[in-house]
């Protein structure tokens, strides 16, 4: 691997820090990938396994540690360490904007404020989320496929920290695809479940529908700004804002028109790749995946990529009113409808699943507004708490015998007292009760979009702000629903699983459900067919030496009760819950540091200011923050939220028998209907495009092998017929001439030949006579 | 050891001819020998091939190791021999093929061994003579030999319908070809009533641009049109198509690879060294159908794909939708467009020959191709899901593999020229990703039956001719820069000669630079008005 800079020297900005070892953060868990994909299967102990993935991830933790804190000795406006390892593109000139631009593309990578901390919450969170790994994915190990997870895994975090470290959007863009493809992978997983390898697919192909957009709007930006390196676009975007008009394509338009377009093509990307409506469906689906993928990939980091592409590029966005308002709308409908869809659902990662949805629409809402630093805020409170909420539900499935349907749980508090502590900092959390860090990151997001109507007490705001503060506010209220909902089905009342269901609320698991986390039909098939599930569940711990952490339950009782997992899987959980709790106060608002000035404001957005596009100087005038900022603040952790906590413990919890639950369907089946069924959104899908577009292709198939195909044949048969015909010509005319000729001659010999008698009289008799008749000619002459 | 010279060009070029020629002697049983002996002669021209690569004057865009021996003096016929950096990559990756095709069909080919070992000598020296020559009379020669063979391959060795896809093929080629010859001739002989010379070299030919552009329209539309369907069957483009998926299915699966690698190639070859340009006016006034075709080529294929049954047939859809790709690439006639097309051409030769061979591996063990009979293939063959796999994200361009860099740089140079045409083409791109990994989910994922749970994994040999494709993808895929390079220069030349305009405008870079020096501090909000002027002077610059 040899480091060349291969960039002229002058591209290097005076605003940027060479480092030398920058490269290793994504490239070694790239070969644990390469260690482990190649040699994985010949491995004889799956600890070396663990060894290389776990090895690989931490080790790049610790370099990105080691990268931030010297970001931090940093003045603030040259916080950006730069290493240019090869060109990667080099494709002669281009015609862009202003004239021809030899622009080339390096594999670079760059880690600055916002870079730096994605790159430790994908190394860190990653480590936390291999190490859950090791003890889910327990029974793989004897199956020969956990080498290939973990390999997986690693290329995962080789791909996102691409997407997040990469010096340009063409870097982000790899990053941005291979995360994809290990998406791909890890749904599908299971592949020899049908269900989780269209999961897979769908999840790639709508992507990929996303990726349109995304590429759309990078090759314009190629065109206006003749570059994709970050710091190119940063200093130039001021110069082009200042433009009168910008004509491409036989187009002009203003520049906020063409930031406008590029934004909006951009976003198109990040509904694909952060499952905004309508790009969502994938996600959902994406649950076939073994737990700890559902919290790696599709809650911490990989669905986050949109938010931090905003973010990144937030100097179009700021200029991009129009782009800014779809980013709200979409974000705030998708905030809401996912929440309302995650009300109703019984598979625990599914109701997760929906929550994640709705959470990224929360984040999507902070960058519609301009705050990126709040939405961004948000991405990490959320990976936090989403993802300790994943990893404890995926302790609940493992230990319950993968059951996932949460009506076949509860009662786990006391069986699994250290998830479910975790999962409950975190549900606080997730339904920003004060001081927990949800708290601050959603409120801060609401308070943006509400002030954006608000406007200084004038609310004049567009009207969207305030549609879109009360959709999410109403998401907000949904949210703190069906996590108490999950929490008390799944930990309170009492276990339901061991045939000890007085109220009939356990349902017989479809078979997909069952395994929709381990697909070992075969492999613990038996094991479900003789009853002896706690064996099974112990079999999960069997690798692991540290049985003193899990409760002695072996003559426990006569049932299948779970208990708590293993150390390796409960720590993941309880750090990010811990993480989770206290989180918050890294971006402790302005207006608590007032009242608690112990705690510093606002740390996180001031961290991430350098890299933010500033339309006006900022102005350090000291006015009080609004009464009505405190008033949201305390309606949000006082009433709002616990209200929806209570009501759902009220029905869930206070009642055992979820009657009150029953009476709510029985009296409006049709509205459960369609929020069960997540508003035949699906199916719509499938009528309106995806059914008609195989239609289509088999109608062009049937032309292509009728028409374009038959019109070939058909001049292939029009000549041979037109050879036959010319046969039958040739035959019975021009051949039919030759022997015509033949035939007369032949005939006219026959008379010829008579008068070849061979006597001499006949012959002195045929002289005189043409004798004659030369005579006569000539006297008539 | 070797150097890089015209003779070692011939030498690598004939050697699997000679080879042939000796093999003949060897009687007929003998099949080892002859897979053996053909697979080191294959090797033997590409390892001569190799010195090349390294040889090559990366800063000209003039023929190189070129010479020239009189042939026939009356016509103006000479042997010309000689390379640029787009001849030869194309027959690099020629070399590179031949032995991976011959090293496929030991298990496949059972019968009449010798004379297949031969055709598949015969036909790689036809086709890498089609690259290094520079006379259009020797272009047409090899151009035409190789046909033959490809001919006896699908119809001795093929499928079922055999003899009905080997007419076929031969038959529409050669109506391309005799459009060609037509045009070719007609262009020879508007050579001599202008210069008063018979020449035949391809440099003449170019030189005739000029010329032909103060032709009458009619004739140059016509001149083009001839060259554009004579390329556009071979490519091919839609609507002349129709013979690549009959050929394709009923071909073994080393005339497949051969096929997909290096024939359709010649079509693409052939728009870069003539239509482009000797015939820039016309090929600009046509452009409109040509884009239309294309792109119709691009959907189409993809659509068309997307519904097949039969593995085989639907890579070879595929092929017509990421051909369209290279087309539309050629066509945006800029730097960016010309080298993703002509990036796109090795891909395509390096994805396309992996499926086919990925089919083939199945084909030999259960004798069928239908998606249907397959599924859950992942369990029983990790290597070859491994592989596949690969080579699936090659060609739906993933990026880190190949098929990404090719399809990148055609759309970014498309969308300079043409920014509707790369919209549509990106839809294309999704496609692409649908039916190869539907494709995939289908004979890899899923449930397995018995049967499909008995099929063994890859041999040594097998992961041995997989190897150099998967190397190769990943190459190109994380570090193309040398291959861009051997480009850039013929590149270079052919856009001043198609596109004169293009270097015209004013350079960049400076602006930039100074862009990337300012970098964050861009970010913040200028303190006085007057500083807010500075930057914005600087990107005035020339608009459009």
């Amino acid at each position: 691997m040899t480091t060349t800079m291969s960039l002229e020297p002058s591209a290097v900005t005076a605003a940027t820090h060479p480092g030398s070892l920058l490269w290793l953060i994504p490239f070694l868990p790239f070969f644990g990938f390469l260690l482990n994909g190649l040699t994985g299967r010949k491995l004889r102990s799956t600890k070396v396994v663990d060894a290389i993935a776990l090895g690989s991830v931490g080790i790049s933790f610790i370099l990105t540690l080691i990268h931030f804190a010297r970001l931090i000795g940093l003045p603030a406006d040259s916080r950006s360490i730069h290493q240019s390892l090869w060109t990667w593109f080099d494709v002669g000139g281009a015609h862009v904007l202003g004239g021809l631009t030899t622009y080339k593309i390096a594999w670079a990578y760059k880690f600055d404020v916002l870079s730096g901390c994605m790159a430790l919450l994908v190394t860190g969170a990653g480590f936390l989320i291999h190490l859950f790994s090791t003890g889910y994915m327990a029974e793989e190990r004897n199956d020969g496929r956990y080498y290939r997870f973990m390999a997986y895994m690693n290329l995962f975090v080789f791909s996102m920290l691409n997407l997040v470290l990469g010096a340009n959007i063409l870097m982000m863009f790899l990053g941005w695809e291979g995360v994809g493809l290990c998406s791909y992978l890890l749904i599908g997983f299971y592949f020899e479940k049908e269900f989780a390898a269209v999961a897979g697919k769908k999840a790639f192909v709508t992507n990929r529908i996303g990726d349109f957009g995304f590429m759309i709007g990078f090759f314009l930006i190629l065109m206006v700004f003749g570059s994709l390196d970050y710091d190119t676009l940063m200093g130039s975007v001021r110069g082009i804002m200042a433009l009168p008009s910008i004509t491409l394509f036989h187009h002009t338009a203003s520049p906020t028109w063409w930031f406008n377009l590029i934004g909006c093509c951009l976003f198109v990307g990040a509904m694909g790749k952060s499952a905004q409506i309508p790009l969502y469906v994938w996600l959902p689906d994406a649950m076939a995946g073994p737990t700890p993928v559902s919290a790696l990939i599709h809650a911490a980091t990989m669905v986050t990529s949109g938010l931090y592409m905003i973010t990144r590029l937030n100097f179009i966005y700021i200029n991009a009113p129009v782009a800014l308002s779809v980013v709200l709308l979409f974000g705030s409908l998708t905030a809401f409808v996912a929440a309302t869809m995650g009300l109703a659902q019984y598979d625990i990662k599914k109701v997760l699943a929906y929550s994640t949805v709705s959470q990224l629409g929360f984040m999507f809402m902070g960058m519609g507004t301009g705050a990126f630093a709040a939405g961004m805020f948000h991405v990490f409170t959320h990976a936090f708490f989403k993802a300790s909420l994943f990893l404890g539900s995926g302790a609940v499935i493992a230990a319950c015998h993968h059951e996932q349907d949460m009506r076949n749980m509860g009662g786990l508090r006391k069986l699994m007292p250290i998830t479910s502590l975790a999962m409950i900092l975190a549900t606080f959390a997730i339904a920003g009760i004060f001081p927990f860090s949800g708290f601050f990151s959603k409120d801060e997001i609401l308070w943006q979009v509400f002030n954006g109507w608000y406007h200084h007490g004038l609310y004049n705001g567009p009207t969207l702000n305030l549609v879109a503060w009360i959709l999410g506010m109403l998401g907000a209220f949904c949210t703190a629903f069906y996590m108490t909902r999950l929490i008390a089905m799944t930990f309170y009342g009492d276990y339901r699983g061991a045939g000890n269901d007085p109220y009939g609320l356990t349902v017989q698991s479809e078979a997909h459900h069952a395994h929709d986390d381990h697909g070992h039909a075969d492999a613990h098939g038996h094991a479900a067919a003789d009853g002896h599930h706690e064996n099974h569940v112990h079999e999960l711990d069997k690798p692991h030496d540290h049985h003193a952490d899990d409760p002695e339950d072996h003559d426990f009782v006569p049932g299948h009760h779970p208990h708590e997992v293993s150390w390796r899987m409960w720590l993941p959980v309880l750090i990010l819950a811990c993480l989770a709790t206290v989180g918050g106060f890294l971006n402790y608002p302005e207006s608590l540091h007032r009242i608690l000035p112990i705690v510093p404001a606002e740390l996180f957005t001031k961290w991430l200011e350098p890299l933010l596009y500033q339309v006006a100087p900022v102005v350090h005038a000291e006015h009080a923050p609004p009464a009505i900022e405190y008033g949201l603040m305390a309606w949000a952790t006082l009433v709002w939220a616990p209200s929806a906590m209570i009501l759902a413990w009220w029905i869930y919890k206070v009642d055992p028998s979820w009657s009150r639950a029953k009476a709510f369907v029985a009296r409006f089946p049709n509205l459960y209907r369609w929020v069960n069924a997540k508003y035949y959104v699906d199916e719509f899908y499938e009528a309106a495009l995806i059914g008609p577009t195989k239609r289509f292709s088999a109608q062009l198939w049937s032309f292509d092998t009728w028409v374009v195909d038959g019109m070939v044949n058909g001049a292939a048969r029009f000549t041979v017929l037109w050879a036959h015909s010319m046969h039958w010509v040739d035959q019975k005319i021009v051949d039919g001439l030759v022997n015509g000729v033949a035939w007369l001659i032949q005939q006219t010999s026959l008379v010829f030949r008579r008068l070849q008698s061979g006597r001499f009289q006949h012959y002195a008799f045929v002289m005189f006579l043409g004798f004659l008749v030369f005579a006569f000619w000539k006297f008539l002459a | 050891m070797f150097t890089a010279n015209t003779t070692l060009m011939l030498v690598a070029t004939f050697l699997p001819f000679l080879g042939a020629l000796v093999l003949l002697l060897v009687p007929k049983g003998q099949r080892k020998v002859f897979e053996y002996g053909s697979l080191a002669v294959m090797i033997v021209s590409f390892l001569l091939s190799v010195p090349f690569w390294f040889g090559y004057d990366r800063g000209s865009a003039a023929v190189q190791w070129f010479q020239a021996w009189t042939w026939i003096p009356t016509l103006g016929v000479k042997f010309a021999v000689g390379m640029d950096g787009i001849s030869l990559l194309l027959w690099l990756l020629t070399t590179f093929i031949g032995p991976i095709a011959i090293a496929c069909s030991f298990s496949s080919i059972t019968e009449r061994h010798k004379e297949y070992y031969l055709w598949m000598l015969v036909l790689q020296t036809a086709m890498l003579g089609v690259f290094i020559t520079q006379d259009m009379f020797l272009f047409y020669l090899f151009w035409e030999v190789m046909l033959v063979p490809m001919y006896f391959l699908i119809a001795i060795w093929g499928g079922p319908q055999k003899l009905y896809a080997a007419i076929k093929l031969f038959l529409y080629t050669l109506a391309g070809s005799v459009l060609m010859l037509v045009a070719i001739l007609a262009i020879y002989f508007l050579q001599h009533k202008t210069t008063g010379v018979y020449d035949f070299s391809l440099a003449s030919f170019q030189a005739m641009a000029p010329i032909i552009a103060q032709q009458s329209k009619t004739f140059q539309i016509l001149m083009a049109l001839a060259f554009f369907i004579g390329f556009a069957i071979k490519v091919p483009m839609f609507p002349f198509h129709t013979w690549l998926p009959d050929a394709h299915v009923q071909a073994p699966t080393a005339g497949s690879v051969i096929l997909a690698a290096i024939l359709l190639k010649m079509g693409t070859y052939g728009f870069v060294r003539f239509l482009l340009p000797i015939l820039p006016g016309a090929t600009k006034e046509l452009m409109p159908y040509f884009l239309t075709l294309t792109l119709i080529g691009i959907i189409y294929g993809a659509l068309v794909a997307m519904i097949q049954k039969d593995m085989k047939k639907l890579v070879a859809y595929s092929s017509v939708s990421h051909l369209g790709m290279c087309m539309l690439g050629l066509f945006a006639l800029n730097p960016y467009g010309i080298k993703g097309g002509l990036l796109q051409m090795l891909n395509h030769g390096i994805s396309t020959s992996g499926l086919f061979l990925a089919v083939g591996i199945v084909y030999e063990r259960r004798h069928t191709r239908m998606i249907a009979d397959f599924g859950g293939l992942s369990k029983s063959m990790p290597v070859y899901a491994t592989i596949f796999m690969i080579m699936t994200m090659s060609s739906l361009g993933l990026p880190l593999l190949n098929g990404f860099i090719g399809e990148g740089v055609i759309l970014m140079g498309s969308f300079q020229a043409f920014p509707w045409a790369a919209v549509v083409a990106t839809l294309g791109i999704i496609l692409g990703a649908a039916y190869l990994l539907w494709m995939y989910q289908r004979v890899m994922f899923g449930p397995i039956t018995p049967v499909n749970e008995k099929m063994e994994d890859l041999n040594l040999r097998e992961v041995l001719y997989f190897a150099p494709l998967v190397i190769v993808a990943f190459w190109i895929g994380m570090y193309p820069k040398p291959v861009m390079d051997v480009m850039d220069a013929p590149v270079r030349k052919l856009v001043m000669q198609v596109n004169p305009d293009f270097y015209k405008a004013e350079s960049l870079a400076a602006q930039q630079a100074e862009a990337a020096r300012v970098g964050m501090h861009g970010m913040e909000a200028p303190e006085a008005p007057e500083v807010q002027a500075a930057p914005a002077g600087m990107i005035h610059g020339g608009g459009h």
